[in-house]
């Protein structure tokens, strides 16, 4: 029996490029980072990030916003309300037992557990907050979705650290093929632009530091000169749907979610095996399972994440499985690396790549290194028909996912 | 301690720390009305706590119950503690 097509029917963003798929494409094509030396970091071994500008909860999420959500659950519930207004599906009119919701996060309400964990240190335990746990657990992104959207079909968080995302959207994927649900709301979320978590990215070498006076050119993916990356926060929501589902509506379809593939290095907790061979098995798994070749592959958003290790390992792979036929990009150059939320986000610009048949260039590319034998788009925004697009996401842990859209008609 | 004075003061932690709108709050409204479920019961009776040094059990308030029975229950435990 031939498997459903799944349609690809909303999209929503925050990101720190701006607040709405329109803003934040607009800011991915223009090539401008959108890195800035960030008030809350003052003082510490890296102050830079990629923080979503003017995010106001109480005006964007509603009353009480800041008392019941964690900034992870806000920014979620943002994207997915684009997202679900995107697709033109009405909550209030949908079989909500049919609708799934399967969100990414790698680290969850650390900003509530961090101002809590303060206050019972200086004041005591009966400061400590009734409400922090359901802000804390990272579950309660696609919780408070279902809440939002009536949606009472299979609701979980996937945790795959930087990969989380792009895992999450795998799963609806299996979901909407298996018949357990019409529509998922699926995407990824994160919040974890703090002192503490920036500066243990920062202890263990993996952020940009040579450049952070100038922090707009700090994350660079496949440049010469890149030296780490920057800490970004965001959410990325996509309404996917089986296509006859979308069909029987006449419902606008961005693209397809055509494949996805996974897989674990287990060759170091942190570091990318260097030959790519848990990444090969995943991005491998994933075109399979889309039923095309490498060959086909005409986009690449890359994990790019400007660091020394995993551009070159990433580049090797693409290099020796795709050739140098598609056009790559990083999009982590202008709105940096959103941890949980990045495959996510990412794979929202890969809808939008193929839909616009545009791919945003890779900002801070000035010299590519030698080592990176891609077609990697840099300086402006390059006019390109895509097909197949393919995003890659890779995880601490080892942990790879692998998305493979392809356009809608 | 009057009970109008108590009042006021349930009236601003609700103003200031709960987002309800002043106008929306009046002795005879209940916490249910105010969209406040047994989850900010709680945690107003910690800020109460905090803010007032009035501990009231979890037992004794429920969100059906109206903003000036809440004041009346702290000024009861205010006097109990004080006796």
């Amino acid at each position: 029996m031939r498997r459903p097509d799944v349609a690809v029917t909303g999209l929503g963003l925050v990101t720190a490029a701006g607040i709405g798929t329109e803003a934040s494409w607009a800011g991915v094509c223009s090539g401008v980072s959108a890195a800035s030396r960030n008030p809350e970091l003052a003082g510490l071994p890296v102050d830079i990030s990629c923080t979503v500008p003017d995010f106001n909860p109480n005006k964007l999420v509603g009353r009480r916003a800041s008392l019941i959500y964690d900034r992870f659950v806000q920014m979620a519930i943002v994207a997915a309300r684009e997202a679900v207004a995107d697709s033109g599906l009405d909550p209030e009119t949908w079989d909500g037992a049919r609708v799934g919701v399967v969100l990414g996060c790698g680290m969850g309400g650390l900003r509530s557990y961090d101002q809590q964990h303060k206050r019972m240190n200086e004041v005591g335990p009966q400061a400590v907050s009734a409400l922090l746990i359901p802000m804390m657990i990272p579950n309660m992104a696609a919780g408070h979705l279902a809440l939002q959207f009536g949606a009472t079909g299979p609701n979980f968080v996937t945790a795959t650290a930087c990969a989380s995302g792009a895992t999450a959207i795998g799963c609806a994927l299996g979901l909407l093929r298996d018949g357990t649900c019409d529509v998922v709301i699926t995407g990824g979320t994160e919040a974890g632009v703090l002192p503490v978590v920036t500066t243990g990215f920062a202890q263990m070498g993996a952020l940009s530091t040579k450049r952070l006076d100038a922090p707009e050119t700090a994350s660079r993916p496949f440049d010469a000169d890149r030296d780490g990356f920057v800490i970004g926060e965001g959410s990325g929501i996509l309404v996917l749907e089986r296509a006859e589902h979308a069909r029987a509506r006449g419902a606008r379809v961005h693209a397809r979610l055509a494949g996805y593939g996974a897989s674990d290095d287990a060759h170091h907790i942190t570091a990318p095996d260097p030959e790519g061979t848990g990444v090969t098995r995943a991005l491998t798994a994933a075109l399979a399972d889309a039923g095309v070749s490498p060959a086909e592959v005409d986009h690449v958003n890359a994990h790019g994440t400007s660091t020394p290790l995993n551009d070159a390992a990433e580049a090797r792979v693409l290099r020796r499985l795709i050739g140098d036929r598609a056009a790559v990009t990083s999009t982590k150059g202008v709105v940096g690396h959103t941890l949980g939320a990045a495959g996510a986000i990412e794979a929202v610009f890969s809808v939008l790549a193929i839909e616009h048949s545009t791919v945003p260039p890779t900002a801070n590319l000035e010299l590519q290194d030698p080592e990176i034998e891609l077609d990697v788009v840099a300086g402006a925004a390059r006019e390109h028909k895509s097909n197949v697009a393919v995003s890659n996401s890779f995880g601490f842990g080892g942990q790879n996912a692998v998305l493979v859209f392809t356009s809608a008609a | 301690m009057s009970t109008t004075t108590t009042y006021d003061q349930l009236v601003d932690i609700l103003v200031t720390r709960f987002e309800v709108s002043r106008e929306d709050i009046s002795p005879d409204v209940t916490f249910e009305a105010l969209e406040m479920d047994s989850l900010f019961l709680v945690e107003l009776l910690l800020v109460i706590q905090s803010e007032m040094g009035v501990t009231i059990s979890e037992d004794s308030a429920s969100p059906s119950d109206t903003v000036g029975q809440a004041a009346k229950l702290i000024d009861a435990a205010t006097a109990a503690a004080g006796s």
